[in-house]
């Protein structure tokens, strides 16, 4: 019985730097890098967000009345929009 | 063209396919007219349509030459139409599903969720694969009022970091992803104290096979009693695929998410949480 404790604990203090070094890496985000990623993670200056999307197919039917023109329906399962 | 030429809209189709009113009432009259007519599946795709209701064309390709070719000929079909079938009257709306129109909370907050994978994959020369590779996520947080005051109080609410947990920190750069379930929640730790946000989670379904590590880090700015700056970044290791978000990188890799808040200046801003969807009340309660 305390050999095959000695051999778990082994096998822990063997484990126990990658264990620890990864719970690591996930609670650690400083400040420099929380910065850096949020100004990263946003959308900048596509040519797709200047496309004046409606998202009502009604609101865009009544446009198409009042400007003569087609519609374009961009029909997704999730929001078109949500995915840029 | 698709600025100057037509009236651009995108929906995400699973509520007009449903709705009962008059928003998917026209949708409907469009969809019927093409090949996925069955409101009980998706219909979705793209769809070109005159005011009147009379279907152009229904395609799902989207390789951008296509639908280029599709959308100049197409324009030319609508300038043959006569104009009574070509521009129809303005449809008001008589009907609201309410179900399908949820709005944020009165009092509350619109933040806006911003997911990115930062490494990982394995090079590819696929355009198609580097699109996906390289894509970054948009969705909705909804925060409620009680959670608004409690911001501006200096607390971060325990709804609001379950909120927060199950239904966006998630891998939805590829497609729809798999939310989590309250149990898959191992370990939730966000907090607010002078300003500042910190925290970590540990979220893992119960087969292992999904999951994510990740560390919380943020501001928040209140003055006057809103809150007027929100801002706050996930990052951690996520590994596993759900059914629409096939493909991911081997193993564990890095995913950041990004927590703005809305000004209203987007469209996007509108648009209810994908959680949300068809249960509003299971999303914020």
């Amino acid at each position: 019985m305390p050999r095959v404790s000695i051999k778990c604990a082994a096998v822990l203090l063997t484990l126990f730097p990658i264990l620890s070094s990864t719970t690591a890496r996930a609670a650690e985000l400083s400040d420099t890098e929380f910065k850096r990623l949020h100004a990263e993670l946003q959308p900048g200056d596509s040519p797709w967000l200047t496309i004046p999307w409606k998202i009502s197919v009604l609101n865009a039917q009544q446009s198409a009345a009042k400007e003569d023109k087609p519609i374009f329906i961009w029909a997704m399962d999730g929001h078109p929009l949500g995915c840029t | 063209m698709l600025k100057t030429r037509f009236i651009p809209v995108a929906i995400d189709q699973a509520y007009q396919r449903r709705q009962k009113d008059s928003e998917g009432e026209f949708y409907r009259k469009i969809a019927s007219q093409g090949p996925r007519s069955n409101f009980n599946g998706t219909t979705q795709g793209f769809y070109i349509a005159t005011a009147s209701g009379k279907l152009l064309v229904y395609n799902n390709n989207r390789n951008p030459e296509r639908v280029r070719r599709l959308m100049t000929e197409k324009l030319g079909e609508f300038s043959r139409l006569e104009t009574s079938a070509r521009r129809g009257k303005s449809i008001e709306a008589t009907t609201v599903d309410k179900r399908f129109n949820p709005t944020p909370p009165e009092g509350g907050l619109v933040i806006r969720v911003r997911a990115k994978i930062l490494d990982g994959y394995e090079p590819t020369t696929d355009k198609w694969q580097r699109i996906f590779q390289t894509s970054m996520s948009r969705d909705n947080l909804w925060v409620s009022k009680t959670e608004h005051q409690a911001l501006v109080q200096g607390k971060f609410p325990e709804s609001l970091q379950q909120r927060i947990a199950r239904f966006h920190l998630v891998d939805n750069t590829r497609g729809e992803p798999p939310f989590w379930n309250e149990k898959d929640v191992r370990k939730l730790r966000f907090s607010a104290s002078s300003g500042r946000l910190k925290g970590e989670a540990h979220l893992e379904t119960a087969d292992h096979k999904r999951g994510y590590e990740a560390a919380f880090n943020g501001i928040v700015e209140v003055k006057n009693k809103k809150v007027v700056r929100f801002d706050a970044v996930v990052l951690g290791e996520f590994w596993g695929r759900g059914k629409y978000t096939g493909e991911p990188p081997k193993g564990r890799f890095p995913l950041a998410i990004s927590f703005t808040l809305a000004d209203g200046s987007d469209v996007a801003d509108q648009i209810p949480p994908q959680a949300s969807r068809g249960w509003v009340q299971g999303y914020i309660r």
